[in-house]
């Protein structure tokens, strides 16, 4: 049961970016990566396995008029729980229903189990952590847990990033307004509290030629040898007016010690800035581990003016991406999201720059990823590609078990709705899942443990 | 530089123009005074007496001793003599040279509380014609009433939602429509001119007259782009001397003093008229269930605390110097004046966000000169002009790094705390050229024309004191409102039409791109014109002595103001993409005096309304960061009902009740994208929608000392809960609302020596009850304010 409890969390967490990665911890890894020969499979216990739908639900969040993310929703997030994401499931409508987070939460948060952590949107002078439940009449409501102030250290809501060490112990980092100073917290997850156990700065210097540093960059914990990895870039100028990237580098740093350990530049040739560094992946998940404990980023690089997406990898026990290697080639815009399936295959949510390169352009779409090849192809139901979506800081899709619950937003026609695909991945199959009511734009799907 | 000079050069050029009609109005023809006394039957002075010429827009007040003058041509005239519970006198009067001519009315058997209007020129002409006019006579309440904002706010129709103590921000509404769809004037003039800071909330009462509430339709002759209606504070315009002091002290260390005299020079007939108005308070008031840190600084427990960031002062002073009835004018004035506020930020745009340092400071120095002239060149050609140049400089001081709690604890953090990003002193400096013409020629009794040209050109010059990145920025707001007009009147004055043409003209120019994703400068053109055209009409028929009715429509365009596209530099983002508003606004109105029984007086009003407005600007509370930002909302239909009943018994027991009701829904079926709107025929958020307002007092006269009275009063005041966001948005259990308020207020008033000598106190918010006008911006709790006035003639 314990090892089964250790694989959920594991599905879990390659969903939701924490950076907890399957139990491998297998040989180094050389170019191309090596893939298990077996697909890691949980152990069989004696028991009858419960289905994952049975032990988690999902949270839905869905914003008003725009699409949201990044500060771009002015208008509100509203956030529904549902059991199961399969079409059996009535559609879910958001019409005067929901729990609107809008005034007290931010839709970007840290998840971890059945919670919710994060720095909220006011009062923004502390860690908080909350559920989502439903009550006496099945309306989702939030459930604050616990929070503690900020020590020394003070973040601002959604400009953040973060790593879980173990199960008790989350490190968020962040910069200083100014974006020259990178301060962490380590916080001490007690169940029923939350403290800080330690805080700093961590000693990152400028890069040169550089006047500011991302806003939150991005923080991820190898579990395989215990290193934590901090991935930022040196800016021009940062925030007032429009940045321009400089420079992407990568910090290796002691997570006991919080000491930086190494720190490498990465070739420009490879990637100009890490995908997501203005908000860590508080809400996409920008950085993923297969089973043998090779990190894959997301990252990006301006080709004729165009932002395009690169995918990076850096093989288990190295602490520098491989030169070699692009898992996104050809690509058609920008990488966006890539979350690990199982098998050397990942779903990939990317944008094609020339259908628009609007937030709320209908260019988005869904690849499986081989990542041995780079080759790529458009997840499809009985045939039909799954539509262009709108929604550039979206996060629709989560991987439980051995499906893959892919979002899509609403389409031009009249009985075109939001709906969930449900991509199974031993076979490749996707059926049609869930659907959602119109009018609201369809932002993020989270599995939540019961 | 060019700029500079070019913009010099028009201001002499009008200057040059005004003194030029100045000139030859010199030569118009002679005219004589009539003066005298109004008085009652004991030869008692009956001050406020409307006498009016009939048939013309000629007319005055009698001063607190009874005294009128009025400058009129040589001929024969109809004068009407009216006030509140005396019986008119109606009398020819032939004038061959200056006339005096004491006028005694007789008590009416009925008493009534309705204040009338007797507009300048053509101000009346309209009030008479078809303009729903609502004049509140401020000067009985100037002893007991702390500042305008909570006079208005008792009236039909207005909601005035402050943001907390004394000197905070708030949003005043009519019918429903943003505060900042309503336009202020003072004496007609925007009221822009006294600088920024300068608002109903710290003028000085003692200045103010009466107030003139516009609902929907604005005329003309104000020559502005109001949408939702405009506010015209009318000071006292009396010829004789008078020094008119007072103080005031409050809870939360509250202060208020004011000056407000009049020097006439006989000889030359110069009038010096000084000004001067001081408010301050610490505003600490208690913050209930507040969160604050535990001793050990790990959680947090919920308390009460007192504001200790909150400090507010202004100053407004002002010296008028000019002369009336003169050959070449009928008033001529230079006026300079000077403001500052000065105010200490407490909060952000909800109450959590708590700060403990930023600041936001301005003051103002302003020049103008206004000229009056009746028949002008021609007879029946009447000239208003106004000349007026403003140097607004305001500051947002946001540069300190600390997160404060409550308690007035703080830990040094990693943000600034207004923006939270870096460190900011940014400067705004934002002069203000305002001129505007009225011109207005009488065919004869029963039509005339007005022609009205107001240009108003504000800059917004930003730069910052500590952000070495921050770009300074010049942009610059430029309209010209044209208003047309015609006017007539039939059936012995029972019916009034007018008809209004507008057009106005909106210039633009940008320069800031800071934060281009979300004010939009990327969107707008550095430099761009637009042209936007309204009008209206409106009619009144009286069609029996105790019942009239009235009708109006407008279609009116208001562009947006400099802090809607521009920002405060505090808590408003700019949005310069925003758009102007447009709406059609319509009235349908009834109204009449019920005269029960000798000394009963029933004064009754209701109307419906309807708004239909499109690029409704609204400003919404950010997501982030505790700001706010106005946007465009497509499409909002306002239609809504209200009503007042008034009870007066012989100037001792007055009791009046008024409610509101307005229904503001979303109109817009599709979303930008083409998709539908779950917001449709939604009741536009944030709004209050259902309110009353109930008063009660009895005066005791002749009580202690000579010419005494005491006034004991009670008001009520209730506004129904609202959502802070649409209705779809969200389960109604988790939705943001604005909670139910229910307000007492009590007050007594002892006046003694005819006024001479006055003393109030008040209470508000007697039952200490929690209040809150916006979301999560607690206003203050039990209050007491004591006020002295000492009023010399």
């Amino acid at each position: 049961m314990k090892v089964l409890k250790l694989m959920m969390s594991a599905f879990m967490a390659s969903c939701m970016a924490v950076a907890f990665t399957a139990c491998s911890d297998d040989d180094p890894v050389v170019t191309p990566p090596v893939t298990p020969e077996e697909p890691e499979q949980p152990v069989t216990p004696e028991e009858p396995e419960p289905t994952p739908t049975a032990t988690y639900h999902f949270d839905l969040f869905v914003c008003a008029v725009k699409h949201g993310g990044m500060s771009q929703n002015k208008n509100g997030t509203f956030v529904r729980s549902v059991s199961a994401l399969t079409s059996d499931q009535p559609m879910v409508d958001f019409t005067g229903k929901g729990l609107d987070i809008t005034q007290d939460y931010t839709m970007e948060s840290i998840v971890k189990g059945k919670y919710y952590y994060q720095v909220p949107q006011s009062p923004a002078d502390r860690f908080v952590k909350f559920q989502i439940v439903k009550d006496a009449d099945g309306d989702e409501i939030a459930q604050k847990i616990a929070e503690v102030p900020f020590l020394g250290n003070t973040y601002f809501a959604r400009k953040y990033t973060h790593a879980w060490l173990d199960d008790a112990t989350l490190v968020v980092v962040g910069t200083d307004s100014d974006h020259k100073i990178v301060y962490w917290s380590k916080l001490n997850d007690g169940g029923e509290s939350l403290s800080i156990a330690a805080e700093g700065t961590l000693d990152i210097p400028m890069p040169e030629g550089a006047s500011a540093l991302s806003t939150s960059g991005i923080l991820t914990y190898r579990q395989t040898d215990g290193k934590l990895f901090y991935f930022y870039n040196g800016k021009i100028a940062a925030g007032l007016t429009e940045s321009a990237t400089s420079t992407f580098h990568v910090a290796v740093i002691d997570p006991v010690t919080m000491q930086v350990q190494e720190i490498h530049d990465v070739d420009p040739a490879l990637a100009e800035e890490c995908a997501a560094s203005a908000y860590g992946e508080l809400m996409q998940n920008t950085v993923m581990y297969d089973e043998s404990g090779n990190l894959y980023m997301a990252c990006l690089k301006t080709i004729n003016g165009d932002e395009t997406g690169v995918l990076l990898r850096m093989d288990a026990d190295k602490t520098t991406f491989d030169t070699a290697y692009n898992g996104f080639p050809n690509p058609e815009g920008k990488l966006l999201t890539i979350q690990y399936l199982a098998n050397g295959k990942a779903l990939a949510y990317s944008r094609d720059n020339s259908k628009g390169v609007k937030i709320d352009s209908v260019s988005h779409f869904y690849t499986i990823i081989d990542l041995a090849t780079g080759e790529r192809k458009r997840v499809s139901c009985s045939g039909v590609d799954l539509p262009y979506c709108g929604g550039r800081f979206s996060q629709r899709s989560v991987v439980v078990g051995d499906k893959a619950y892919i979002g899509c937003t609403e389409g031009e026609g009249e009985t075109d709705n939001p709906r969930i695909y449900i991509y199974d991945i031993p076979t490749g199959e996707v059926t049609m899942g869930l659907q959602l009511s119109k009018g609201f734009c369809f932002d993020i799907l989270r599995v939540i443990e019961d | 530089m060019a700029n500079k000079r070019d913009k010099m050069r028009i201001f002499l050029r009008i200057v040059w123009v005004m003194c030029c009609l100045s000139c030859l109005s010199m030569v118009a023809q002679t005219k004589y005074t009539l003066s005298g006394r109004v008085m009652d039957e004991g030869k008692a002075p009956l001050p406020m007496a409307t006498i009016a010429v009939e048939h013309t827009t000629f007319g005055t007040y009698s001063d607190e001793q009874g005294h009128y003058q009025l400058t009129l041509k040589e001929g024969t005239y109809t004068v009407v003599v009216s006030t509140v519970g005396y019986e008119s006198v109606k009398m020819r009067v032939t004038l061959h040279g200056n006339k005096r001519k004491d006028f005694q009315l007789k008590e009416s058997s009925v008493s009534l509380n309705v204040v009338e209007v007797l507009g300048k020129s053509k101000s009346q002409q309209i009030r008479e014609g078809a303009f729903a006019v609502n004049a509140l006579d401020v000067k009985p309440l100037i002893n007991s009433v702390g500042n305008l904002n909570e006079m208005v706010n008792r009236t039909t129709g207005i909601r005035v939602r402050e943001e907390g103590g004394v000197g905070s921000d708030f949003d005043l509404s009519i019918n429903g429509m943003s505060g900042n769809s309503v336009r202020y004037f003072i004496d007609g003039v925007p009221l822009s001119t006294k600088g920024t800071g300068v608002s109903l909330a710290n003028l000085p009462v003692n200045l103010i007259e009466r107030i003139e509430i516009y609902k929907g339709v604005v005329p003309a002759s104000l020559g502005d782009d109001a949408l939702g209606g405009a506010i015209n504070i009318i000071t006292n315009q009396s010829k004789r001397n008078y020094l008119d002091v007072s103080y005031g002290i409050g809870s939360f260390h509250t202060h208020r003093a004011d000056l407000n005299a009049q020097f006439v020079e006989p000889k030359s007939g110069l009038i010096v008229k000084p000004t001067i108005g001081v408010n301050y308070s610490k505003n600490d008031y208690l913050m209930k269930g507040v969160e604050v840190r535990n001793a050990d600084k790990t959680g947090f427990i919920t308390t009460d605390c007192r504001r200790f960031h909150d400090d507010y002062l202004s100053l407004l002073g002002q010296l008028e110097v000019g002369v009336t009835d003169k050959p070449w004018a009928d008033a001529f004035f230079v006026s300079g004046s000077y403001s500052l506020v000065n105010k200490e930020l407490q909060t952000g745009s909800v109450q959590t966000w708590v700060y403990g340092m930023a600041e936001r400071n301005s003051h103002a120095a302003s020049i103008s000169a206004r000229y009056q002239k009746q028949d002008l060149f021609v007879e029946r050609l009447s000239l208003q002009a106004l000349l007026s140049q403003t140097w607004d400089h305001s500051e947002t001081i946001d540069t300190t790094y600390r997160k404060y709690y409550w308690d007035g604890t703080y830990i040094n953090g990693s943000f600034s705390e207004i923006r939270g990003r870096g460190r900011s002193w940014r400067h705004y400096e934002r002069p203000l050229t305002m001129s505007r013409v009225n011109l207005t020629y009488a065919l004869n009794d029963k039509h005339a024309f007005s022609l009205n040209y107001l240009l108003n050109r504000t800059g917004n010059k930003q730069s910052d004191e500590v952000d070495e990145t921050y770009v300074p920025t010049n942009d610059a707001l430029v309209k010209h409102v044209i208003g047309l007009s015609y006017t007539q009147s039939f059936l012995s004055d029972r019916l009034n039409n007018v008809f209004f043409l507008k057009d106005y003209v909106n210039h633009l120019k940008v320069e800031q791109t800071e934060l281009s994703s979300i004010t939009g400068s990327a969107t707008v053109k550095p430099s761009d014109t637009h042209l936007y055209w309204g009008g209206g009409l409106g009619s009144r028929f009286t069609w029996k002595p105790w019942s009239s009715w009235k009708l109006s429509y407008e279609h009116s365009v208001r562009l947006p103001l400099s802090q809607e596209l521009l920002g405060n530099g505090a808590t408003i983002y700019p949005n310069v993409a925003l758009q102007p508003e447009r709406s059609d606004n319509f009235n349908l109105g009834l109204y009449g005096t019920i005269r029960m029984a000798p000394g009963h007086v029933l004064y009754y009003e209701g109307s419906g309304f309807l708004r239909l407005v499109d690029d409704y600007i609204q400003a919404t509370v950010s997501q982030q960061e505790g700001m706010m930002q106005y946007e465009n909302v497509d499409a909002v239909h306002i239609k809504g009902v209200e009503g007042e009943v008034r009870y007066d018994w012989s100037d001792k027991l007055h009791l009046m009740v008024n409610a509101s009701y307005q229904d503001a829904r979303d109109q817009r079926r599709y979303k930008q994208d083409g998709k539908p709107s779950v917001t449709y025929h939604n009741r536009t958020p944030n709004k209050p929608w259902s309110f009353i307002n109930a008063e009660a007092s009895y005066t005791f006269k002749n009580m202690w000392l000579p010419s005494d009275r005491l006034r004991l009063s009670y008001e009520y005041q209730w506004v129904h809960w609202f959502y802070l966001t649409w209705e779809a948005y969200g389960s109604s259990k988790t939705k943001a609302r604005v909670p139910t308020q229910n307000l007492s207020n009590v007050g007594l008033l002892y006046s003694w020596k005819d006024g001479r000598y006055n003393f109030s106190l008040q209470c508000t918010n007697l039952f200490d009850k929690m209040a809150y006008d916006n979301y999560m911006l607690q206003k203050p709790g039990r209050a007491f304010f004591a006020k002295f006035r000492l009023f010399i003639q």
